[in-house]
């Protein structure tokens, strides 16, 4: 029936730039072989220009043409959960910050918006995050890229059934916290001297006075903070996607078709007994 | 003219609702739907704004016609899917809650009026135009420069309003667009509903409760348990009964359980403060109350000056004191302080000077968890603290995070939920409930910790009918049981049926006493 | 909010960014010192709202500042000149030079973008993108995320006092942290999801897919002379940094 008042039958969903997204990708994984091959003599005192301009292009860059192919396959649904995931993750992650936490927590709406609307969303999510956080904290800024990748490989767990069990999600968030963290390290060292919280500086110090080099203690300091920061998120953000009604989530074309929750529903019984906040 | 023809509707729970209903809106009509929580108004109305839920599971039997366009639906996978925003240019709908409705990234009303034309590129000044008109008819033209985030309740109502209908549609839908509101913004967005029917607009309202006074020919379509029991005019229905399908009229008492509160019935007209100003809080009443269980002595407080979204009005020498068995109500316009003085009793605000007892604890520097058990404290806005995945375990919250063991947790959660009627849905999600249900969720969490003292903000603000007179006979009873009650509320009927006295607040002082009986 | 400004942001924010890759390039302290003294510091007491941002600065530089001194001052392995010996840990000149370096370079990023965020009027901004044409999903996303924000930390605020008075204790011990985060978290997502799921609806009734540029409320502050200064801007500066960094390698 054809009708001003209907849509056509079909709408096809567009299509990413799939240009724009390999080379945001080859760009990010260049910028990080070149900082961490290329690069080791500067590491050792200089505050390396080359490589400082390069990290900030490279990640920034990078992020940003993954953003610009991730916009046009956006559906409304993604799109107005990504500004919430924003806020969220400066709001938690400003608090977290000026607590001077060992972990950062910045991350906790990119995780969700990854969970709950993709792997594209959740990358798109962490960069734009990032860029906008930068304004208010310029330290956020080079991370885009970082913050990027979470947001993806958070979404690619959910997909393959990371979410589905409560025990899992910790699993998944080691391993997407020490890829992070990976990531991470060479755009803290030279773009800020691996600055961070009076937490994250003193896992550095602790890794510095056994000898090691910055960014080898930056990196160590990385695994270790962003695995646990990670393990943390993901937790939290697996126990309020179980707290989310039914409803709710299933308004995610995403979060539906994966079924990432698996076939969770009240579990009713089992609810009974468990206590509450756990 | 629309016409909304439902064989049957079923959200993914598959209950059937709004079998047979059939209704037609006509140009300029002004049509309310009311019926108590459950009884499927949102999703008649949500369909009357094409909304039919196919993408979230729901299956819709039946058809809209629209200006002489009919849609069916067959309930299928290959049913018409109907272009949102081309309907919307001829059916606006406003939905319940404020925050959704707004685009948060305008920075002034007039942006966020714009938001609509903008996105269909409407070129600038005529896009100035639009805004300009709509807003100077529903009077919103000195507020166009203001941050729509910090816009008082019915501000804020009358923005969404015109948002939504600055297309020009000819029906505009809505949600209990009068839920929160104090007497004056009810008066606000009422009159800007008028001006847009002046013009030829139908408007559907949607109530809890059927309206005392209405427009003029004003019609009233009746729901229970999805079904329409009655379709007539407002005289004709406020006198067709339709109390025993537990729809009241606004402004009616609550029928309080008669065994527990015989000698609360006669009740005489409460002089308002102007009549009666006392400068000192009432004398105890009588002997039958004792020992106090709150006491305030000449409370002040003032918010730090930044910080906070508005200026708010603190407390200035607030003297108050309630005894157990005593039920007392605090009313006052919009802005007078009554939430604030209600934060006091359970050390959400601490004063700055003077003191505040709660069940013989002195509230000093102790966090306020701690006071739960002696003050249970109902928001406002109950769905800031809904965070478990069942109705049982959000109850079990407070028993447990005050030290309840687990299984005496489960009791006391269970026997809560008794009392206020949602036994059945200790399973449920509380996101999954109506309005209603999740304000009775959260007074059960309450009561679940087993306070002496309740601090109840807006407890009847959106309740229906049979909830409102629950609430009464529950705050009656646990006064009966040697409680204290302490409601902030601007439902003047049920603070007359309800409360021992009422104290006026008028710009965080208390202005006057009026005691019942 | 008295603030002064000439500029329209985009063009604010650029000559902002364009100011810190300078900065990376020429990589001198003298530098980053003069971008301070005259370029920051000025802008900053013009800009009508002085102590706000000062303290800003202060705020957020401040904590790594001091944290990235005690790092490289006390535990810089590859320095040789020891000038206080402390066991495990060693104060060299070259750690503290390099700290000083890094530590300026960060002063005066934070201050330079925090000046620019700061005295930056984000309507305008958004609708100088959606004049120039810029994709709305971009300009949405971002728009919504800033309005979001202040309406997040409140609400957050409201949560954690509503789950206060139901028996919430912050106790010291992680999981009593963590059990605090669950609980406040909780209800504040839910919350803005069921918001979200209502806007998803309003912005399709808005006719926010509508295909085509949109159109802003918002008059144009920005002119084809700003829009020309902006490109110079970048050319000069790409030019400037390839040529001095293409000496720097010579050298």
């Amino acid at each position: 029936m054809s009708s001003s008042l209907t849509l056509a039958a079909e709408s096809t969903a567009q299509r990413p730039r799939r240009l724009l997204l390999a080379l945001g990708g080859a760009l990010i994984v260049a910028t990080y072989l070149f900082l961490v091959i290329v690069q080791p003599a500067e590491i050792a005192g200089g505050m390396g220009s080359t490589a400082s301009l390069v990290s900030l292009f490279g990640f920034l860059g990078g992020g940003a043409l993954l953003v610009g192919g991730i916009l046009p396959m956006l559906t409304t649904s993604s799109l107005v959960v990504m500004p919430l995931g924003i806020a969220l993750n400066i709001a938690i992650g400003q608090i977290a910050g000026s607590l001077g936490m060992q972990i950062y927590l910045d991350a906790i709406g990119t995780v969700l918006v990854a969970v709950l609307a993709g792997p594209a969303a959740g990358a798109a999510t962490g960069a734009i995050s990032n860029a906008i956080w930068g304004l208010f904290n310029p330290f956020a800024l080079p991370f885009a890229a970082g913050a990027a990748l979470i947001g993806l490989l958070a979404g690619l767990a959910a997909r393959y059934g990371a979410f589905r069990r409560v025990y899992l999600a910790p699993v998944a968030g080691v391993i997407v916290g020490a890829i992070g963290g990976l990531v991470a390290a060479p755009v803290a060292v030279f773009m800020f001297g691996a600055a961070g919280t009076f937490g994250t500086n003193a896992i550095i110090a602790a890794f510095r006075s056994m000898g090691d080099k910055l960014l080898v203690a930056a990196t160590k300091q990385g695994l270790l903070s962003d695995s646990l920061d990670k393990i943390v998120v993901f937790v939290l953000v697996a126990l309020i996607v179980y707290a989310l009604p039914q409803r709710a989530v299933r308004q995610f074309p995403f979060a539906r078709t994966y079924r990432v929750l698996g076939t969770r529903t009240g579990t009713p019984t089992r609810a009974a007994v468990q206590p509450a906040g756990k | 003219m629309i016409t909304l023809d439902s064989e049957t509707f079923a959200y993914d729970d598959g209950v059937p609702l709004l079998a047979g209903l059939a209704l037609t809106v006509r140009p300029g009509e002004y049509v309310v739907i009311a019926g108590a929580s459950g009884s499927g108004k949102t999703t008649l109305a949500r369909l009357l704004a094409g909304m039919t839920g196919a993408d979230a599971g729901s299956v819709f039997r039946g058809s809209i016609a629209l200006d002489g366009e009919t849609i069916r639906f067959t309930g299928t996978p290959t049913d018409p899917r109907i272009d949102p925003a081309a309907w919307s240019s001829r059916v606006a709908y406003v939905a319940q809650g404020a925050w959704g409705q707004l685009s948060m990234m305008s920075a002034t009303v007039g942006e966020e009026i714009a938001f609509g034309p903008s996105n269909r590129g409407v070129p600038p000044e005529r896009l100035r135009r639009l805004v300009a008109e709509v807003a100077a008819a529903l009077k919103l033209t000195p507020l166009l420069d203001r941050d729509p985030r910090r816009l008082s309740g019915g501000q804020l109502q009358r923005t969404i309003i015109a948002a939504a209908v600055v297309q020009r549609p000819r029906i505009l839908v809505l949600d209990e667009p009068f839920q929160g509101l104090d007497d004056d913004a009810v008066q606000d967005v009422a009159a800007a509903l008028e001006a847009l029917r002046r013009d030829g607009t139908a408007v559907v309202v949607c109530e809890p409760m059927l309206p005392l006074s209405a427009p003029s020919g004003a019609r009233v379509v009746a729901l229970a348990d999805g079904r329409p029991v009655f379709d007539g005019a407002l005289d004709e229905g406020l006198r067709a009964g339709l109390r025993r399908y537990g729809i009241g009229a606004a402004g009616d008492p609550p029928r309080v359980d008669p065994g527990i509160a015989a000698d609360r019935d006669r009740r005489s007209p409460v002089p308002g403060p102007a009549h009666e100003p006392h400068r000192e809080p009432a004398r105890e009443p009588d002997r039958e109350f004792d020992p106090p269980l709150v006491i305030l002595r000449d409370v002040t407080f003032r918010y730090p000056a930044a910080g906070e979204p508005r200026p708010q009005t603190g407390l200035t020498g607030v003297n108050l004191s309630v005894s157990a068995g005593e039920i007392v109500a605090v009313r006052g316009p919009n802005g007078s302080g009554k939430s604030t003085l209600l934060q006091h009793l359970d050390g959400l605000y601490r004063a700055d000077s003077g003191s505040v007892t709660v069940g013989g604890i002195l509230i000093r520097r102790q966090p306020t968890g701690a006071l739960a058990t002696t003050v249970g404290y109902l928001f406002q806005d109950t769905d800031q603290q809904l965070f478990e995945r069942t109705v049982l375990r959000e109850v079990s919250y407070g028993p447990l995070a005050t030290g309840s063991r687990r299984a005496d947790g489960a009791r006391r959660a269970a026997e809560a939920l008794d009392r206020v009627g949602l036994g059945a849905l200790q399973n449920a999600h509380p996101y999954e409930l109506s309005f209603v249900q999740r304000r009775l969720v959260a007074l059960a969490s309450l009561m679940a910790t087993g306070p002496v003292v309740w601090a109840l903000d807006e407890p009847t603000a959106g309740l229906d009918e049979p909830t409102r007179s629950m609430l009464a006979t529950l705050l009656t009873r646990h006064a009966a049981g040697g409680g204290a009650v302490v409601l902030a509320t601007h439902d003047a009927a049920f603070a007359d049926a309800v409360a021992h006295r009422s104290i006026w607040l008028e710009d965080g002082r208390i202005r006057g006493t009026s005691t019942a009986s | 909010m008295p603030r002064r400004r000439i500029y329209n942001p985009l063009t604010e924010l650029l000559a902002a960014v364009l100011l810190v890759v300078l900065v990376l390039v020429v990589n001198r302290w003298e530098f980053s010192l003069a971008v301070l003294v005259f370029g920051v510091l000025p802008a900053v007491l013009l800009s009508g709202r002085a102590r706000q941002i000062g303290l800003a600065i202060v705020l957020v530089a401040g904590p790594l500042l001091l944290s990235s001194l005690l790092l490289h001052g006390l535990f810089f392995p590859e320095g040789s000149t020891v000038l206080v010996d402390l066991g495990i840990a060693r104060v060299t000149a070259e750690g503290l030079t390099f700290a000083a370096g890094m530590g300026l370079r960060m002063t005066v990023f934070t201050g330079v973008l925090l000046t620019a965020a700061m005295t930056m009027d984000i309507p305008e901004l958004l609708a100088t993108m959606t004049h120039r044409g810029w994709n709305r999903k971009l300009v949405f996303i971002v728009g919504s995320a800033v309005g979001l924000l202040p309406h997040v930390a409140l609400r957050a605020q409201q949560v954690t006092r509503a789950q206060q008075a139901r028996g919430l204790v912050v106790g010291r011990a992680p999981l009593s942290r963590f059990r605090a985060l669950v609980a406040v978290t909780t209800p504040l997502v839910i919350g803005l999801l069921v918001d979200a799921s209502e806007r998803n609806s309003m912005l399709e009734a808005r006719g926010f897919s509508s295909p085509g540029a949109r159109t802003s409320y918002l008059p144009d502050t920005d002119t084809p002379h700003q829009r020309r200064a902006r490109r110079a801007m970048v050319a000069v500066v790409g030019v400037f940094s390839a040529a001095w960094l293409v000496i720097a390698a010579v050298a």
